[in-house]
C-alpha cells in the first residue's frame, strides 16, 4: 500500500513536473519551430558587364525548362547549373524544338522490342512539366478507337527525335480535358505532314472549343475555368457547388506568386550564363522553321 | 507542374523571407489571413512605423515589399498594379501616397524599402516576440540608437592629440630642413 501510495505521489509530483516543463518546452519548440523553417535570403544578381549580351525576349517562354523548380527547399544552385551545361550537350546532340500545349509533336524512341528497333508516336501535346534534366510532355492520340497517351522526358537518351508537325497554342495551360471530349478532337493520323509556318510569325493560338462527352468525367471540369470547352450543359447545382469552391482572394496574393516564380534578376543571370550557346539554340530554331517553310517553295 | 510559373516578371523581393507562407489561423480561412495582412500593409503605409507581433510583421513585410515594388516598376497607367493597390490599401487615398509618395521615395533604392527591428516584451505578459516595423526613409526619429563612438569624449582628445603630434613632427622637420 505504502508502495502505491508513494508511486502515486510520485506520478502526481511528475505530472505537476511535466505540466510545468511542457510549458516551457512548448515554448522552446515555437521558438526552435519558427528559426528552423527556412528562411530564403534576398536575391543579389552579379554585376558583370562582360557577361551580360542580349537575351532573347521570349526564351523563358521558349525554353521554361531551364528555369528552375522554385520550391526554394529543393533547390540547389550547383546541381542546377550542371543540370543546364547536361541539358546543353544533349541538346547539341539532338535538337529539341519550340513547342507549347496543343502543339501536334512526333517522338521517336528507341524501342527493343519494335520492328525496326524505334516507335514513333504522333499526338497533342497535352501536358509538360518538371524542369532541369527532368522535364517531361505527355502526347496523346486516339489509335483504334482507343485513347492513348505517352510521357517522353526531354532528355531522355532513348528519345531519338522529336518533331514538331503543327506549330500552335491553345486556350488552355492543360489539355487534360481531352481524356473527356469526343475522340475526334484528339484523333491525329500517324502519317501527319509538317504544317508549313511563315517564317518570323508569331505562333498562332487555336481558337477551338471542344465538345466533352456526357458525366462521369476525370475531373469536375466545370471548376476549372476552362476557355477551351463549349458548354458544359450540367444542371445549376453544380454551377453553384463550383462558385463555392472558387478562391477570388487567391490572385492578390502576392507572395504566394512570388513563391512560385523564379525572381526577374535571377532569370536574367541563368539566361546569361548559357549565353554562349545562343547560336545553338537559336540555330534549332531556325532550322524548324525552314523545315516548315521548304514544303511551300516545292 | 513542378515548373516556375513564367507568365509574369516579378522582380526579386529585397528582404529575407520564409519559405513557406505562414499559417495565421482565422475563421475566414485563407482569406481572412489575407485580409489581416492587408490591414498590416495599410497601417504601415499609412503610419509608416507600426509595432506588432514578430511573426506578423515578417509575413505582412513581404507584401508590403512587393507592393512598393511593383508601384515602382508599373506606375500608376497600369491597371493590374492599381487593382493590387485598390486590394491591399483600405483608404483610398492611401493608393495616391502609394504612387505619389513612397514609388517616387524608393526609386533609385537598391536596398529594401522596409525595415524591422525586434522589440521586448513585457513581463510578465504572453511571450510573443514583438517587431516594429517601418518604412525607410520615415520622418520619425531612429529607432536603433547610434553606435558610432566618435564623440565619445577620449575619443576626441585622442583624435587632438595625433593632429598635434602631426603638426609637431612636420615642424621638427621643417626646422631640419
Amino acid at each position: 500500500m505504502v508502495g502505491v501510495g508513494a508511486r502515486s505521489g510520485a506520478a502526481r509530483l511528475f505530472g505537476v513536473l511535466q505540466g510545468l516543463c511542457r510549458e516551457t518546452w512548448g515554448c522552446q519548440a515555437r521558438g526552435v519551430a519558427t528559426r528552423a523553417s527556412t528562411r530564403v535570403l534576398p536575391f543579389i544578381p552579379t554585376q558583370d558587364p562582360d557577361v551580360i549580351r542580349k537575351v532573347p525576349h521570349d526564351f523563358r517562354v521558349v525554353y521554361p525548362e531551364f528555369l528552375p523548380n522554385p520550391v526554394p527547399e529543393w533547390r540547389n544552385r550547383l546541381r542546377e547549373k550542371i543540370e543546364r551545361k547536361d541539358m546543353l550537350a544533349r541538346r547539341s546532340n539532338m535538337p529539341i524544338p519550340e513547342f507549347y500545349i496543343g502543339s501536334i509533336m512526333a517522338v521517336t524512341v528507341a524501342d527493343p522490342n519494335a520492328a525496326g528497333k524505334t516507335n514513333r508516336f504522333v499526338g497533342i501535346c497535352i501536358q509538360r512539366g518538371d524542369s532541369g534534366l527532368r522535364a517531361w510532355f505527355s502526347l496523346r492520340n486516339v489509335i483504334d478507337h482507343q485513347g492513348l497517351e505517352i510521357k517522353y522526358e526531354m532528355y531522355s537518351p532513348l528519345v531519338q527525335n522529336i518533331e514538331v508537325l503543327r506549330l500552335e497554342k491553345r486556350l488552355d495551360d492543360e489539355l487534360l480535358y481531352l481524356r473527356d471530349a469526343l475522340p475526334i478532337y484528339s484523333t491525329f493520323p500517324s502519317d501527319m505532314e509538317t504544317e508549313i509556318l511563315q517564317e518570323g510569325a508569331p505562333v498562332p493560338v487555336n481558337p477551338i472549343k471542344v465538345q466533352l462527352k456526357p458525366r462521369p468525367w476525370h475531373e469536375r471540369w466545370e471548376r476549372k475555368n476552362l476557355q477551351g470547352v463549349r458548354d458544359l450543359g450540367l444542371p445549376e447545382r453544380f454551377y453553384k457547388k463550383a462558385k463555392l469552391h472558387e478562391k477570388p482572394w487567391e490572385k492578390y496574393d502576392l507572395m504566394k506568386e512570388y513563391r512560385a516564380t523564379i525572381p526577374e534578376e535571377e532569370q536574367a543571370d541563368i539566361f546569361r550564363e548559357i549565353s554562349s550557346h545562343y547560336p545553338l539554340l537559336e540555330s534549332t530554331r531556325r532550322r524548324g522553321k525552314r523545315k516548315r517553310v521548304l514544303p511551300s517553295l516545292s | 507542374m513542378n515548373q516556375a510559373e513564367i507568365r509574369k516578371l516579378i522582380p526579386a523581393v529585397r528582404v529575407v523571407i520564409n519559405a513557406k507562407h505562414r499559417r495565421f489561423s482565422n475563421p475566414k480561412g485563407p482569406e481572412g489571413r489575407l485580409m489581416m495582412m492587408r490591414k498590416t500593409v495599410t497601417e504601415l503605409v499609412k503610419l509608416e512605423r507600426v509595432e506588432l507581433n514578430y511573426q506578423r510583421g515578417d509575413e505582412a513585410r513581404g507584401y508590403a515589399e512587393r507592393l512598393i515594388a511593383s508601384a515602382i516598376k508599373n506606375g500608376d497607367c497600369h491597371i493590374p498594379t492599381m487593382e493590387m493597390a485598390n486590394y491591399w490599401l483600405n483608404e483610398k487615398q492611401l493608393v495616391h501616397k502609394l504612387f505619389k509618395v513612397l514609388a517616387v521615395r524608393y526609386r533609385d533604392s537598391t536596398e529594401s524599402y522596409t525595415k524591422l527591428h525586434k522589440a521586448p516584451n513585457k513581463y510578465p505578459g504572453f511571450f510573443r516576440e514583438k517587431a516594429v516595423l517601418e518604412l525607410k526613409g520615415n520622418p520619425f526619429p531612429p529607432l536603433e540608437p547610434n553606435n558610432s563612438s566618435r564623440n565619445w569624449i577620449h575619443n576626441i582628445l585622442l583624435e587632438e592629440a595625433h593632429q598635434e603630434y602631426i603638426k609637431k613632427k612636420l615642424k621638427e622637420e621643417e626646422t631640419d630642413n
